[in-house]
């Protein structure tokens, strides 16, 4: 699809507390570590909400608040079942005449924000939208996955470009089957995922379908762009398929972020995008390409065009430095894993 | 208009009544005042409570108390000032009977506590603030006046175990008590042994809950002691909302305004039933009235000021701390004991030569502050 | 909590709108109807600056009861950059040094909810800065 949209505004939010994936290996095996080091843990007080809250809070403001009409947030934590994030953040943030609604499609219901508001702008329906991705990822217990479901919540404040955004996003494209790698009925508190097939069948086959598609529509190859973004279910596989598809450690290393915040769901390649507009030059073309279980790949191509304008902003890596290490016990009673 | 004399006073041990209900209570306490007045027909009764409709399920008290004493017809209501609520139900009756209105009134203070969880008490006590912008944000009543006593601290270089000493005193003096719920001395090294509940204040420098009721037979005919004063103020409900949280200025009002009515030399005071909910109130309320300067109250008690062999002894059966704190009742339990006082029926905690007594009741902090003063009557 | 009487004070407690005087220019938080210091009832919404200082502080252990999940409270009076005195909680104070003096800027976090098919109750908590 040929976009434009442009990126006015964005921010992230990562909460301040981290659990190691070797405390969670003590309890449950007495020794080891997950593939990454550290996961980030919303407090008790966190919810999927508040965190869009707080990184809309930061979009908006680079964005010099304007008149927002859709703000679509991409979960699968949301407080509610029934009632979207959207109608909260309409009264917080003061924009009632607003398309607010909830969108899942496992870790990429962030991006298929993106390009909900990009599609909209692009076709001239509205002027500006928010999109953002926002989890309080649930691990279950004792499984691999819980060494990653972390949290977190990106957003981006989407409008026409004019010359003075911050970035242009100019494709997209999707790439989605009926894969059932990962997934979560109704009453269940945790997903269940199908292991190693979790891998080939499913993250590489669609991230690299998606790359490839977009690779044939627009004619780009890999050396076109300054950086890669690529979903982080774990420190390894972006790492990975980014060298399948022919990317250098250098144009995936300021968006790897896995090893100390884990797996933000809905919320990764966003949180990564932040990371890497924060350090990205004017003319600098980024390439990013999520991925949601179930299963689909949503890729990006996205041209850097100015820094942001906001002397209060604080680089993403500068607000990671400061974290509160907890321990699985704090971390089972805040995330409600213990039965009163 | 009228003279308002003190008839009689009845009161139940203030403690732990599994088997007595709010209306037993109620009556028990009215029933001792009734028999200690001997045949006095009585025109109003007044109830004053504070929860009895989130902890009891039950309003209607001033019916309710009719009722059970078989006494259809008469005029009764319930008065409600949160913790002030018995000393407002004195109020009412004095202000009842000054009119001309009335000629004998039963005033009873009464709260049953006991029957609720901890954290139900701790929701109910809340509402004497504001639901919508103190509830909400999860703030106990004990919260507040810690956030208060932290303020004092800072404010006048005092630490927390300097405070701690009116506890102390009271529980000294409840020993004796009879109706006392806690008949135990203990020390400042005790007090800070004991959990915090909202830092700075613990579990021992906390008044209890209790359930508890008194009774006071308030007359337009002469007996043995008269109210001469009975003097309401308020504060701005919320703390927050007051310019300067740390002076109780509701206290200060009422206080003067009863000097001032009763004509009583406030420095010739014989002992003064003050509301030590918490140090910090006791201590505060203290610099209110006048007997401290201002961050000294605590200074002053350690140098015996307001021990009972003192210059002013306060809290002579226990005070809120160690006789109890049956929210509603409280108010009247004051005023009886300070009725005890002045007729020289207060045996072994007896004030001796006592002539003049004050009582300070309190709702909120320092929200609605009511005082009396009273006098033996030759 | 009560859904109804939360759903009325929302937009109070999520973007700590007061009150302003017309006629004297005096500012509350919360909001008033009739003016502290001059007596008018001529009063507009006014937002509240966000950032402020610590005035005093508690750890509440024992919260009342539809709090008691979130054992211990920590509760704060904040002085906001407009002069004004709030009550309110410490967000991510259980890993913080707090002090009398320390400077807070209000965020949004879960107040608490009426259990699992209740409402949540989403409203301000001073973060650190």
């Amino acid at each position: 699809m040929r976009l434009n949209s442009a990126i006015l505004g964005y921010g992230a939010y990562v909460p301040k507390y981290r659990i190691s994936t070797e405390e969670i290996a003590r309890i449950w095996f007495g020794e080891g570590s997950g593939p990454n080091r550290m996961k980030a843990v919303a407090s008790y007080d966190e919810d999927a909400l508040t965190m869009a809250y707080e990184a809309a809070s930061i979009a908006l403001k680079m964005a010099k608040y304007p008149e927002i009409e859709a703000i679509l947030v991409g979960s699968e934590s949301k407080p509610y079942a029934v009632k979207p994030m959207g109608s909260i953040l309409s009264d917080i943030f003061g924009f009632n005449k607003i398309l607010g609604v909830d969108l899942e499609f496992a870790c990429k219901g962030g991006t298929e924000a993106v390009q909900m508001i990009s599609g909209m702008i692009t076709s001239g329906v509205i002027k500006h939208g928010l999109a953002i991705g926002s989890d309080t990822a649930q691990g279950r217990p004792a499984d691999d996955l819980e060494y990653t479901a972390a949290s977190g919540a990106g957003a981006v404040v989407l409008g026409q470009p004019n010359g003075n955004e911050i970035a242009k996003i100019t494709h997209s494209v999707t790439f989605v089957t009926d894969t059932p790698d990962f997934w979560r009925r109704p009453k269940e508190h945790y997903p269940t995922h199908l292991g190693r097939f979790t891998g080939e069948p499913a993250y590489f086959t669609h991230i690299m379908s998606s790359v490839k598609l977009l690779f044939e529509e627009t004619g780009y190859k890999p050396s076109d762009f300054n950086y890669a973004i690529f979903h982080q279910p774990n420190p390894k596989f972006p790492v990975e398929v980014g060298k399948r598809l022919g990317f250098t450690d250098e144009q995936l290393k300021p968006g790897l972020l896995n090893d100390e915040l884990g797996n933000s769901y809905s919320a990764n390649t966003l949180v990564a995008l932040n990371a890497v507009l924060d350090v990205s030059k004017p003319g600098d073309k980024i390439l990013l390409s999520s991925f949601g279980s179930g299963a689909g790949s949503d890729t990006f191509v996205i041209e850097v065009v100015s820094k942001p304008d906001d002397d209060d902003y604080i680089p993403l890596r500068e607000k990671l430095k400061k974290y509160v290490e907890i321990d699985y016990a704090t971390y089972s009673k805040w995330r409600n894993k213990i039965i009163r | 208009m009228s003279k308002v004399y003190i008839k009689s006073v009845g009161l139940v041990p203030v403690g732990e009544h599994w088997n007595k209900s709010l209306t037993d209570l109620m009556v028990e306490a009215s029933l001792n005042a009734l028999k200690n007045a001997g045949n006095v027909k009585i025109d109003r009764i007044i109830v004053g409570n504070m929860m009895s409709g989130y902890l009891n399920n039950q309003e209607h008290l001033g019916a309710l108390l009719a009722s059970a004493l078989g006494m259809k017809g008469i005029d009764s209501l319930k008065v409600e000032a949160a913790c002030g609520s018995g000393g407002m139900a004195v109020h009412e009756g004095y202000v009842s009977i000054k009119s001309g209105e009335f000629e004998n009134v039963l005033v009873v203070g009464v709260e049953k506590m006991k029957d609720a969880d901890t954290s139900v008490l701790t929701k109910a006590l809340a509402m004497a603030e504001s639901a919508e912008f103190t509830q909400v944000v999860g703030a106990s009543f004990i919260s507040l006046n810690a956030l208060l006593m932290k303020m004092y601290m800072n404010r006048y270089n005092v630490q927390e175990d300097h405070l701690d000493i009116f506890p102390v005193i009271a529980h000294k003096n409840a020993v004796t008590a009879p109706h006392a719920q806690f008949k135990k001395a203990f020390t400042i090294e005790d007090v800070k042994r004991s959990p915090y509940i909202a830092e700075p204040i613990r579990l021992l420098s906390s008044a209890p809950s209790s359930d508890g009721a008194a009774a006071v037979l308030l007359s337009s005919k002469p007996a043995d002691v008269e109210i001469l004063a009975s003097e309401v103020s308020t504060n701005e409900l919320m703390l927050s909302q007051r310019e300067n949280p740390l002076k109780f200025e509701a206290t200060e009002k009422a206080f003067k305004k009863a000097v001032e009515k009763s004509g009583i030399d406030s420095s010739k005071v014989d002992f003064l039933e003050i509301h030590d909910a918490f140090p910090i109130v006791a201590a505060v309320s203290l610099e209110a009235m006048g007997y401290s300067e201002e961050g000294k109250a605590a200074h002053d008690a350690a140098k015996g000021k307001y021990n009972f062999e003192g210059d002013l002894p306060i809290l002579t059966f226990g005070g809120l701390k160690a006789r109890g704190h049956p929210v509603g009742g409280t108010g009247v339990y004051q005023v009886a004991e300070a009725y005890m006082q002045l007729s020289g029926t207060a045996g072994k905690n007896q004030v001796q030569g006592a002539k003049v007594g004050v009582t300070q009741n309190v709702g909120g902090i320092d929200t609605t502050s009511i005082v009396h003063i009273m006098r033996k009557v030759s | 909590m009560i859904p109804i009487a939360y759903w009325r004070n929302r937009k109070l407690y999520t973007r700590l709108i007061g009150s302003r005087c017309k006629k004297c220019g005096a500012e509350y938080f919360p909001p008033v109807k009739v003016c502290k210091k001059c007596g008018s009832t001529e009063i507009e919404e006014k937002e509240m600056p966000k950032t402020g200082t610590i005035v005093s502080f508690t750890k509440l252990t024992e919260p009342p009861v539809d709090f008691k999940d979130y054992a211990p409270i920590y509760l704060a009076m904040i002085r906001l950059d407009n002069g004004i005195l709030v009550l309110g909680q410490l967000a991510d104070a259980e890993s913080e040094e707090i002090k009398i003096g320390a400077r807070v800027m209000a965020t949004i976090r879960k107040w608490t909810e009426d259990g699992q098919s209740g409402i949540i109750y989403y409203g301000y908590k001073f973060k650190i800065i």
